[in-house]
C-alpha cells in the first residue's frame, strides 16, 4: 500500500547542476539530507514559501562553493498542512518528523513554521535526537525547561530557534513603550493565532508590572473583516496605545480599520507586523507610524545584509522579508554545524550535528551573534523597534526601506 | 476494481440475499486483516506507518458520522465539534493544564489512580492522570452525552435548519477551546497530553503501537456499525432518514433514535478525540475547525452515504491522496519535466491544488457516482420471468393458517367523538363522530378535499385537533406521538404511499415490527441470546406476512421497493402495516391506481383479514370495494359527516348523491365552458 | 465617547454590518426559497465577486486609497464595478445551476448541498492559485466626507453601503410581489409541478433566480470591497457564514427575514463585542440562532410550510 515516502524534493539548481557537470570530482560527497517542514498549502502557504526561500538560497550556496568538504546537501520539503485541516495539521507534522527520523541520512531540519506543530513534533525528534531549527515558532512553552520531561524526553535540547521567544519580544516592547513611548494606558489584542495569544498574553504581564494600565484585553477573529466594533469600544476606552499580537492576516484589516477609527492611538505589533504583506495589504496612509519589533539585533548598514537582499531579489524576484533572514540563518547554521563535524574527520551524522549546532557560534549572522543556550533558545535576547515611516524614494511595499530603526526595546 | 467492489458487496450482503460467498467474504476479511497486521514489518517506516494511523483517524471519525448523516440522514456540518470534545476530555485530565488545590475530596480518586498528589513548591496540587484506556470508553460516554445535549434543540428542525445549527455547534465549541485558556491552554495548545502506557511501558512516540490501537479501533467500530444497521436500530434511523412521517407512525420513536444516532455518532468522535490527542500529545484549537468537519463529509460522501465499508475507504483514500498519492505524483511529473525538458511541467504542484482536486471530486461524484465508491443499496438480483408474472388470485389471502386470529374484545374499537381540525381558517373537519365496532369493517367515503385523510392523520396522532376525543379501546389516543398511537395496536396505510424506497421488502415490513421489538443499541452490537431469538422471530413473522401475498412480494423480498411496481407498492405497505400486529387497521385507499382484477383481489384479501377478526376501517372511492367489504358506510363532506349507514342506504341517500354527483355536474358543465 | 455616541457608533457599526449580510443573505434565501437548498457556493461566489469589483476598478486605472473621485466620474465608475461584478457573479451562478445542479433537481437528499460545497472549495482554490493568499488593496474612490452624529461618526461609505443595500431589497421584494416573473419564481417555490402545469418555464425561473441571487452576492462584494478597502481570498466563510445564519434567522425563503435576520445579526456582533468582546461574538449569534430556532423552527418571520404529504 503505502511503500513511497511523501515527500517530494527539490533538486537544487545548482547543486544538481554541480553534480551532473562534473560526477567525477564530487562522487565521493556524502550526501546528507535536511528536512524543511512548513505549512506549504492551505492559510500560511504564502509565508510558507518565502521562509523556505531563504533555506533554499543557503544550501545553493554551500553546495556551489562547496563549504563542507565531502558533504553535498539536499534539502527536502515536508508539507505539515494538510486539506483535511485546511491549514498546519499537528498530526501531519507528527508523520513527517517520524519520516525524517526514520531516515539515517537526516542530519538536521527547518520548521515548523507553527508551534502547534512544533509541539506534536518535538517529543519525536527528541527520540531520534534529530535537531530542528525553527525559524519563526516563537510559543515559549517547547523550549520552557518546565516541560522538558514532553517535549524533549530524551533529555538533550533538539528544538533550536533563530527567533526569540514571546517571553522576550513582547515584554521588551512593553517596557519601551512604558519607558520611551511614555503610554500610561494601553488597549491588548491578539488574533486568535498561537502567536498572537502569547505575544499578547507576555506584553500585557510586563505592561501590568511597569503601571500601565490595561484598558482592555480582546481577541479578533482573523477570518472576519470587521473590527469596527471593537475599534469602537477601544475608541470609548481612549487608551494611549493600541497593542496588537498578532500576524498580518488579521493585521492588515486592524491597520486599516485602525487608522479611521483611532487614528491618534500608538499602534504596536511584534514582529508578525513587520511584513511585506501588510505594506502591500493595508498600504500608505494607513500603516503609518506602527510599531514592529524583530528579535534580532539591528545592524544596519551592514553590507551583507544589503547584498543578501539583493542576491535573494535575483533568484525569487521578491523581496525578503523578516521569517526568510530567520530561516536563512537557521540553514547557516546547520551547515556551520555540519562544517565543524566535518572538519573533525568524523562522519556527519545526526548526532554529532546535535551537538556541533548546541555548540555553535555564528559570529556575523544577519541576526547578529548566533548561541544557542542549553534549552536551545538564543543566548542573544536582542529586541529591536521598528516604526513605519513612509519613504517616497523606495518602493512602498519593501519593508527594508519603509521600516525606520528607531531603537532597541529594553529587557525587563 | 471490480473486483474489489465485489469483495466488499459481499461482505456487505445482508440474510437471505445469498448464502453462498460467506466463505469469500470471511476470506477476504482474514487476508486484509492479515496485510494490515503484518503492515509495521513489511514496511518498516515510521512516517507511514503514521501516516496510516491517522487514516484510521479519519476512518473511525467518517464511520461516526456515517451513522448520523448516512444511516439516520441527519445533515451534520459540525462533527468535528465532538472530535475536539474527546480530545480535550483527555488532553485535560491527562495532563498538567488543570491543577486545583489538594484536599481530602481528591482522596478516594487518587486511591482509583485517577489523581495524583503533587508539589511545585507551593501547596500541594491535584495532577490528573486518566489512564488512555479508561479515557476511551468514558470519553464516548462523555461525548454522547453532548451529542444528545447539541442534537436535543435541533429535533424540531427541518435537515437544512439542522445542517445549520450544528455548523454553528461546530464554530463554538473550538471558539470556547481557545478562549477559556486557563482550562484548555488556549490557542497555544495543551502541552504534555500524556501517552497511553500498556503493562507499565509508555507507548512513547513510535507510531506502531499507535498503529495497532488504530486499526483496533477502526475494526471495533466497523463491527459496531455493521451491526448497528442490521439490527432494530439500524432500520429505524433508515426510516427516519427514508420518511420521518411514515416512520414515525410506524412506531419509530423520533425523538429518541434520532437522539440516539446523535450520541453514537458523538461517540465515535470522541474515542477518536482521545484517540487522536494520545498520539499527538497536543491539542490546539485549530485541530478541529469547519474544515475538518467538511472534509469528513467529503469522505462520508466519497465512500458512499451508510455503506459502512464506503466510507472506511472515502476516509483511508482521501487522506492516502492527500498525504502520499498526490506530493509523489508532483514528484513524478517534475521528474518528467525534467527529462523532457519542459519547465512548465517541472511548475506544476498538486499539492497546492488538494483542495481544488477535493471540489472536482466532490462535484464529479455527485453528478455521476451519487451513491459513493460502495454505494450502500445492493444490486438487485434478477427476477425470473416465472416471477415477474404473477396470477391473479382469487378467494383472499394464502398460506392464512400462520396468521393467528384476532379475538377482539366486544363493544366499540375506535370512538371518534366531536373532532375537529383547523388549518388556519379553513376546517378540514368539523365535529365528527364516528364509531368503529371491534371486529367491523367501517368505510369513510367522500368527494376529494372532504377530510378522509386529515381524519386518519388526526386518528394516527399526525395532525393536532383542535376539539375532540378519539378513544381506542377505551383509552384516549389525542395528544399522543404517532408512534405511541402505533403501540396501542392502530396501523395504517397512506393513500400517496409512504414506504421507506430505498429499502426492501424484508426491510420494510421489518420496520413494522419496530414497536414490538425491544432490542437496545447494546444487545443489537452483542447479538445477545434474546436479541438473536428477537430477530429471527422477527424475520419469520416478516415472512409470514409477505407470505400472504403469494408469489406477488415473496420474489421481490430482496427487491428495493422503490423499483415495485405502484400495485406490489401498496401491498407492501399493507404487509408492513400488519407486521406491527395491530388491532385496527387504517387503510388510505388502498385499491387505488389497480386495475380491477388486481382491486378485486385485494379487496377479498382485506376481507379475508376481516374474516381473521381483525378490525378495519377503510378509505374508499371504489364503491363496489365498499359494498363488498363494509358494514358501515361514513360520509364527509367539507369536514363535515353527512350520512352514515349501511352502504346501501348511504347508496341511496340524497345528500350524498349532491355531493358527489353536484360536483361531476358542475365539473363537467367547466369542462364544457373550457372546451369552448 | 459619551455612552449615546458610543451607542450611536455602535449602531451605525452594526447597522452598516447587517445590512451587507442582508445582501448575501439575499441570495441564499432566493435560492433556498425556490429549490430548497443550501447553496454553499453562494460563500464563493461572492468572494470572487469582490475580485472582479477590485480588477474592475483596477483595470479603470484606481489602484489602493491613491484616487478620489467625485461626481459623474465616481459615479460612473462605481456603476462600472456593481455592473461588471453583479453581471459576472449572475453569469458564474447561471453556470453553476445549469451544469451542475439541474442535472440533480430530482435527486433527493443532500446531493445537490454536497455539489455546491464542492463548487464552493473549486472557486476559492482557483482565486487562491490565480490570484495569491495575500490581503489586496481594494481601490476606494469615495471621498472621505464625514457626517458627525454628536460624538459619532458616519462616513459615506456606510451611507452608500445602507442605501444600495434597501434599494435592492426593495428592488428584489417588489419583483417577487408584483412582477410577473416575480409570481411565477413565488409559485415555484411553492409547488414547482403546479407552477410547471399552469405554463410557469420552472427551469428559466430557478435559472433566473440564480441569476439574480449570484449578482446580489456580487453587489455585495462590490459593497465589501468599497467598504473595508480589502479582497482577500478567504473573506467568503467568515461573512457567508453570518449571512446564512442571517437568512435561517429571519425565516429562510423569505425576503423580508433575511434583511432583519442580516441586520439583526449585525447589530448583535456590533453590540457583542462592545459588550463581551470580540472574542465571544460568534458564540453568542450561533447561540441566539439556536435559541430562536428552538422557539420558532422556522425562524422570525418565516412560516412552518403545511405538510406537503
Amino acid at each position: 500500500m503505502i511503500t513511497r515516502r511523501s515527500t517530494f524534493r527539490i533538486a537544487t539548481g545548482i547543486a544538481s547542476a554541480a553534480v551532473l557537470g562534473s560526477p567525477a570530482a564530487y562522487a565521493a560527497d556524502q550526501a546528507v539530507k535536511v528536512g524543511i517542514d512548513l505549512s506549504f498549502t492551505g492559510a500560511d502557504a504564502e509565508t510558507a514559501a518565502r521562509i523556505a526561500n531563504g533555506a533554499i538560497l543557503a544550501f545553493e550556496d554551500a553546495n556551489a562553493a562547496h563549504t563542507v568538504k565531502g558533504v553535498t546537501f539536499e534539502l527536502v520539503k515536508y508539507d505539515d498542512a494538510t486539506a483535511t485541516a485546511g491549514q498546519y495539521d499537528p498530526a501531519q507534522a507528527a508523520t513527517n518528523a517520524r519520516k525524517m527520523v526514520s531516515d539515517k541520512d537526516y542530519i538536521a531540519a527547518i520548521g515548523p513554521q507553527m508551534s502547534g506543530a512544533g509541539k506534536a513534533m518535538s517529543p519525536i525528534l527528541s527520540a531520534g535526537n534529530l535537531a530542528t531549527i525553527t525559524p519563526s515558532s516563537t510559543n515559549p512553552d517547547i523550549t520552557d525547561p518546565k516541560f522538558a520531561a514532553e517535549y524533549r524526553p530524551a533529555g538533550k535540547a533538539i528544538y533550536f530557534r533563530t527567533v526569540a521567544t514571546d517571553a522576550y519580544q513582547g515584554p521588551n516592547m512593553a517596557n519601551y513603550m512604558a519607558e520611551k513611548l511614555k503610554i500610561k494606558s494601553v488597549y491588548v489584542l491578539d488574533d486568535s493565532g498561537a502567536y498572537g495569544v502569547g505575544l499578547a498574553d507576555a506584553f500585557q504581564k510586563q505592561a501590568e508590572a511597569k503601571g500601565v494600565k490595561v484598558l482592555g484585553r480582546d481577541r479578533l477573529d482573523p477570518k472576519a473583516a470587521d473590527y469596527s466594533a471593537i475599534l469602537t469600544k477601544i475608541k470609548a476606552a481612549a487608551p494611549d496605545a493600541l497593542y496588537y499580537g498578532g500576524v498580518g492576516q488579521a493585521g492588515v484589516k486592524l491597520a486599516k480599520q485602525a487608522y479611521e477609527i483611532i487614528p491618534n492611538v500608538i499602534k504596536a505589533g511584534g514582529d508578525g507586523m513587520q511584513s511585506a504583506d501588510l505594506l502591500k495589504g493595508a498600504g500608505f496612509p494607513a500603516v503609518q507610524g506602527w510599531y514592529a519589533t524583530v528579535a534580532s539585533p539591528h545592524v544596519t548598514d551592514d553590507p551583507k545584509t544589503a547584498k543578501f537582499r539583493e542576491r535573494y531579489f535575483a533568484r525569487f524576484k521578491i523581496y525578503p522579508d523578516d521569517y526568510t533572514v530567520t530561516c536563512y540563518t537557521a540553514a547557516q547554521v546547520i551547515i556551520a554545524a555540519a562544517q565543524k563535524v566535518a572538519a573533525t574527520g568524523k562522519p556527519v551524522t545526526r548526532d554529532a550535528v546535535r551537538d556541533a549546532i548546541q555548540n555553535v557560534a555564528l559570529p556575523d549572522s544577519m541576526l547578529g551573534p548566533i548561541q544557542f543556550d542549553e534549552n536551545g533558545d538564543l543566548k542573544n535576547k536582542i529586541i529591536s523597534v521598528f516604526q513605519i515611516q513612509k519613504d517616497d524614494k523606495h518602493p512602498l511595499d519593501d519593508p527594508a526601506s519603509q521600516y525606520k530603526y528607531v531603537g532597541v526595546a529594553p529587557m525587563s | 476494481m471490480k473486483a474489489l467492489d465485489a469483495m466488499f458487496t459481499s461482505i456487505a450482503v445482508r440474510p437471505f440475499a445469498g448464502m453462498a460467498p460467506e466463505r469469500r467474504r470471511a476470506l477476504g476479511l482474514l487476508v486484509l486483516a492479515a496485510v494490515l497486521l503484518a503492515f509495521p514489518y513489511i514496511h518498516d517506516n515510521d512516517g507511514d506507518i503514521d501516516s496510516a494511523a491517522n487514516a484510521m483517524s479519519y476512518a473511525v471519525l467518517a464511520l461516526g458520522l456515517n451513522i448520523v448523516v448516512g444511516f439516520a440522514g441527519l445533515l451534520d456540518l459540525g462533527y468535528a465539534a465532538f472530535f475536539a470534545i474527546g480530545a480535550y476530555y483527555y488532553g485535560i485530565f491527562s495532563s498538567f493544564q488543570v491543577m486545583p488545590p489538594w484536599s481530602g475530596f481528591w482522596d478516594p480518586f487518587a486511591m482509583l489512580g485517577l489523581v495524583e498528589k503533587i508539589n511545585r513548591g507551593g501547596p500541594d496540587l491535584v495532577h490528573f492522570t486518566l489512564s488512555f484506556w479508561l479515557a476511551l470508553p468514558t470519553a464516548a460516554v462523555v461525548t454522547a452525552f453532548f451529542g444528545i445535549l447539541f442534537g436535543a434543540p435541533t429535533l424540531r428542525l427541518r435537515g437544512d435548519y439542522l445542517a445549520i445549527v450544528t455548523l454553528g455547534f461546530g464554530e463554538i465549541v473550538p471558539i470556547v477551546a481557545r478562549n477559556v485558556d486557563s482550562v484548555t491552554n488556549g490557542a497555544a495548545g495543551l502541552n504534555g497530553i500524556q501517552a497511553p502506557k500498556l503493562f507499565g511501558h509508555s507507548f512513547g512516540v513510535s507510531a506502531t503501537p499507535y498503529y495497532y490501537v488504530g486499526l483496533a479501533l477502526v475494526a471495533l467500530l466497523i463491527f459496531v456499525s455493521l451491526r448497528l444497521r442490521d439490527s432494530r436500530i439500524g432500520r429505524a434511523w433508515m426510516a427516519i432518514r427514508e420518511d420521518a412521517t411514515a416512520a414515525s407512525a410506524m412506531g419509530i420513536n423520533l425523538t429518541r433514535f434520532k437522539l440516539m444516532a446523535f450520541a453514537i455518532g458523538a461517540a465515535f468522535a470522541g474515542m477518536t478525540g482521545v484517540y487522536f490527542v494520545a498520539k499527538l500529545q497536543t491539542a490546539t484549537p485549530e485541530m478541529f475547525n469547519f474544515a475538518v468537519s467538511s472534509m469528513l463529509l467529503v469522505m462520508v460522501v466519497l465512500g458512499g452515504m451508510g455503506s459502512v465499508w464506503g466510507v472506511v475507504l472515502g476516509a483511508v483514500l482521501l487522506q492516502l491522496l492527500q498525504t502520499w498519492f498526490l506530493p509523489e505524483l508532483t514528484g513524478w511529473v517534475h521528474q518528467l519535466g525534467a527529462a523532457l525538458g519542459a519547465p512548465l511541467l517541472q511548475q506544476i504542484d498538486f499539492v497546492n491544488s488538494t483542495q481544488l482536486i477535493f471540489g472536482v471530486i466532490l462535484v464529479v461524484m455527485m453528478l455521476f457516482r451519487r451513491d459513493g465508491l460502495i454505494p450502500a443499496t445492493r444490486k438487485m438480483p434478477a427476477l425470473s420471468y416465472a416471477a415477474q408474472h404473477a396470477e391473479v388470485r382469487r378467494g383472499g389471502f394464502v398460506n392464512l393458517d400462520r396468521i393467528p386470529r384476532w379475538s377482539p374484545a366486544p363493544g366499540n374499537a375506535l370512538e371518534v367523538r366531536g373532532v375537529t381540525v383547523k388549518f388556519g381558517g379553513l376546517v378540514a373537519l368539523n365535529a365528527v363522530d364516528l364509531t368503529v365496532p371491534a371486529g367491523g369493517v367501517v368505510a369513510v367515503i367522500g368527494p376529494n378535499g372532504s377530510g378522509k385523510s386529515t381524519l386518519f392523520n388526526v386518528i394516527t396522532g399526525l395532525v393536532e385537533a383542535n376539539a375532540g376525543s378519539i378513544k381506542f379501546e377505551g383509552a384516549e389516543l389525542l395528544g399522543l406521538a404517532p408512534h405511541q398511537v402505533l403501540e396501542r395496536g392502530v396501523a395504517r396505510t397512506f393513500q400517496n404511499i409512504r414506504l421507506f424506497p430505498n429499502l426492501n421488502v424484508l426491510e420494510n415490513v421489518l420496520i413494522g415490527q419496530h414497536a414490538r421489538l425491544r432490542s437496545g443499541p447494546f444487545a443489537s452490537v452483542l447479538h445477545t441470546p434474546g436479541n438473536r431469538a428477537e430477530e429471527a422471530a422477527a424475520t419469520g413473522w416478516a415472512m409470514d406476512i409477505i407470505g400472504l401475498f403469494g408469489n406477488r412480494l415473496m420474489p421481490r423480498i430482496a427487491q428495493t421497493v422503490s423499483g415495485l411496481s405502484y400495485a406490489n407498492r401498496r401491498r407492501v405497505e399493507i404487509a408492513r402495516a400488519l407486521a406491527s400486529r395491530p388491532k385496527i387497521l387504517l387503510l388510505d385507499e388502498p385499491t387505488a391506481g389497480m386495475n380491477p382484477a388486481e382491486t378485486l383481489e385485494l379487496a377479498e384479501q382485506i376481507k379475508s383479514l376481516h374474516e381473521l377478526g381483525l378490525t378495519i376501517l377503510l378509505i374508499e372511492h371504489k364503491l363496489d370495494v365498499v359494498t363488498r367489504l363494509a358494514d358501515r358506510v361514513v360520509v364527509l363532506d367539507h369536514g363535515d359527516k353527512i350520512a352514515e349507514g349501511r352502504p346501501d342506504e348511504v347508496r341511496r341517500n340524497e345528500e350524498v348523491l349532491t355531493a358527489y354527483l353536484g360536483r361531476a355536474a358542475r365539473a363537467a358543465l367547466m369542462e364544457e365552458d373550457h372546451a369552448r | 465617547m459619551t455612552a449615546v455616541d458610543l451607542f450611536v457608533q455602535q449602531l451605525i457599526n452594526g447597522l452598516s454590518l447587517g445590512a451587507m449580510y442582508s445582501l448575501l443573505a439575499l441570495g441564499f434565501t432566493l435560492v433556498y426559497g425556490i429549490m430548497e437548498l443550501i447553496n454553499f457556493s453562494h460563500f464563493n461566489v461572492f468572494m470572487v465577486g469582490c475580485m472582479i469589483a477590485m480588477l474592475t476598478l483596477q483595470a479603470m486605472g484606481l489602484s489602493g486609497q491613491s484616487v478620489i473621485l467625485s461626481g459623474a466620474p465616481l459615479v460612473l465608475t462605481l456603476l462600472a464595478g456593481f455592473g461588471v461584478s453583479m453581471v459576472l457573479c449572475g453569469f458564474i451562478g447561471v453556470g453553476i445551476e445549469r451544469f451542475l445542479l439541474r442535472p440533480l433537481r430530482d435527486v433527493k437528499g443532500p446531493a445537490a448541498m454536497i455539489t455546491t460545497i464542492g463548487v464552493s472549495y473549486v472557486l476559492f482554490n482557483l482565486v487562491l492559485l490565480t490570484l495569491g493568499s495575500d490581503s489586496k488593496n481594494f481601490p476606494n474612490p469615495l471621498p472621505p466626507v464625514v457626517f458627525p452624529i454628536g460624538g459619532a461618526v458616519l462616513r459615506l461609505r456606510e451611507v452608500l453601503i445602507w442605501i444600495t443595500a434597501a434599494v435592492m431589497m426593495f428592488a428584489l421584494n417588489y419583483f417577487t410581489r408584483y412582477t410577473k416573473l416575480g409570481k411565477a419564481m413565488r409559485a415555484t417555490a411553492q409547488d414547482p409541478e403546479a407552477a410547471r402545469m399552469m405554463g410557469v418555464e420552472v427551469d428559466r425561473v430557478i435559472m433566473i433566480s440564480f441569476f439574480i441571487g449570484s449578482a446580489l452576492a456580487g453587489a455585495s462584494g462590490m459593497i465589501f470591497g468599497l467598504y473595508y478597502n480589502l479582497a482577500k481570498v478567504d473573506i467568503g466563510f467568515a461573512a457567508g457564514l453570518r449571512a446564512f445564519t442571517a437568512a435561517v434567522l429571519g425565516g429562510i425563503g423569505n425576503v423580508p427575514g433575511a434583511m432583519l435576520g442580516g441586520v439583526l445579526i449585525g447589530l448583535i456582533e456590533a453590540m457583542s463585542a462592545q459588550a463581551l468582546g470580540s472574542a465571544w461574538s460568534d458564540v453568542v449569534i450561533f447561540s441566539l440562532l439556536v435559541l430562536v430556532l428552538v422557539f420558532r423552527p422556522a425562524g422570525l418571520l418565516g412560516r412552518l410550510a403545511p405538510n406537503k404529504s
